[in-house]
């Protein structure tokens, strides 16, 4: 863990945040590295439900308004954002239609570094490509039919994956490692599978 | 989506129009200007904000004045659509703004200030005459269909945008006169970002309208003239964005968009 890593979790504990809006402050922290695929595809499932969903929203939305020297969390929160608007649920869809202006605004966001470097340009970037998302709804209804399918093609795949190379598992079950990308959404699969398994039993 | 108190809320956004229009020679924040745009779509109002800027002391110096505009322009454009009817009521405050500076003012501000008086008064009469159109001018499908059935209107609609068409660019004309030696011109620049998007909106708006005119009339003849306005302000931004594209600070702001060379054909929308 690094400094700032320490100095997070003491907020989030001085702040008594909850599980949900730790991870989405994880994801769309100032370290130099994008949010994890892992972290993500977590996020993205956790809008499914409710209660949690207003949080992730919530957390997003302060993000988004950061400050300039914050850039990362700004940049960091379109991924995230990005990404729900991919897997997320429709309600994330819906949220980010109303509140377009946020990402709109994010347009024309600068900042310098104290190098000299425009990492504004990142912002306005993201924030471009977003917003020309969501005025297009047969492109996002089109892109997240097409997520699911790859979702549901890797099923197989990824369970096959898992028992060969990637399920390296502790004693208590959880996963030690997982290799970023696509591939690591096979928790949520797994949960998939049963569930499908389970259905097909009930017939 | 707002998580602050109302108060809260309105104390910032009283910081965020200060800081915005501070006595620094310079282009107003972008970062202070978004915060007052949010703002309004979080509250969809803009009331607050045109208090806040009539108790600020800004019309005695007359960069605060000019950064005023420059930010009541961008939150006009770009913020909820209830700004645009707050601001028709506000013409006042803008009158006092021409009024505030005696000739060119101590550093060249007045001309500028009076111009753009005047041109965000006329940008809001378009909008009270046009109240189907949003701040930036996106075009929508449902305007064009909408004046399409009744050509009359259609026709004084696209005659109006081009009329404020022909305002922004003598505006921006008088924006690069006003350049001065021997200084980075930013805060004079910064004028153009709106100017810029704005007049870029407009043209799509046109482009798409007289194309679907076109489509659903047989009077090829009696567009004639507005083809000819057309061709006209196609030329006249082409300008306008080259003298931009060179002006280092404004392509780091936004991406000035690039024209063809001739103007596109309104017959064939093969684009």
């Amino acid at each position: 863990m690094s400094g700032k890593g320490v100095v997070r979790s003491i907020k989030n504990y001085a702040k008594g945040f909850s599980d949900v809006q730790i991870r989405v402050r994880e994801a769309t922290s100032n370290d130099s590295w994008g949010p994890s695929g892992t972290l993500m595809n977590e996020i993205a499932q956790m809008t499914y439900n409710q209660h949690d969903f207003v949080e992730i929203m919530d957390m997003i939305d302060r993000r988004l308004n950061d400050k300039g020297k914050n850039w990362r969390h700004v940049f960091k929160a379109l991924l995230l954002l990005d990404y729900c608007l991919h897997v997320g649920s429709d309600n994330v869809v819906l949220y980010a239609k109303e509140n377009v202006y946020v990402v709109k605004t994010l347009k024309e966001f600068q900042h310098i570094d104290d190098t000299g470097r425009d990492v504004g340009a990142n912002v306005r970037q993201k924030a471009k490509e977003i917003s020309n998302l969501l005025l297009d709804d047969a492109r996002l209804r089109e892109e997240r039919r097409q997520r699911q399918q790859m979702r549901d093609r890797m099923i197989g795949v990824t369970d096959y994956m898992n028992e060969t190379m990637l399920g390296t598992r502790n004693e208590d079950g959880e996963q030690v490692y997982t290799r970023p990308g696509y591939l690591d959404d096979d928790k949520e699969l797994r949960k998939a599978l049963e569930e499908s398994k389970r259905l097909a039993d009930a017939e | 989506m707002s998580y602050l108190s109302a108060d809260k809320a309105e104390s910032e956004l009283a910081q965020s129009i200060k800081k915005a229009t501070s006595i620094e020679e310079t282009a107003p924040k972008q970062k202070h200007v978004r915060k007052c745009i949010v703002y309004t779509w979080d509250h969809r109002t803009s009331a607050v904000i045109w208090n806040i800027l009539k108790i600020q002391p800004l019309l005695s110096d007359e960069v605060q004045t000019f950064k005023a505009l420059i930010t009541v322009h961008k939150i006009i454009k770009d913020g909820h659509p209830n700004v645009i009817k707050d601001a028709l009521r506000e013409t006042g405050w803008l009158e006092a703004c021409a009024r505030s500076v005696n000739g060119d003012g101590a550093r060249g501000y007045g001309t500028l200030i009076r111009n753009y008086v005047d041109l965000l008064q006329h940008k809001l009469q378009y909008h009270r005459e046009h109240s189907e159109f949003n701040g930036t001018f996106d075009y929508e499908e449902y305007i064009s269909l909408k004046n399409i059935d009744d050509p009359n209107e259609g026709f004084e609609t696209i005659n109006d945008l081009m009329v404020l068409q022909d305002r922004i660019d003598h505006f921006q004309k008088v924006v690069f006169a006003s350049f001065r030696m021997h200084t980075n011109n930013e805060c004079r620049i910064a004028s153009l970002v709106p100017l810029v998007e704005e007049s870029y909106g407009i043209y799509k708006f046109i482009t798409s309208m007289l194309r679907a005119m076109h489509k659903r009339t047989d009077a090829i003849d009696a567009l004639e003239p507005l083809r000819q306005k057309f061709n006209a302000q196609h030329y006249n931004l082409l300008k306008f964005y080259y003298e931009c594209s060179n002006l280092k600070y404004l392509t780091s702001l936004i991406n000035v968009p690039k024209l063809p060379p001739d103007p596109p054909s309104l017959i064939d929308s093969n684009t």
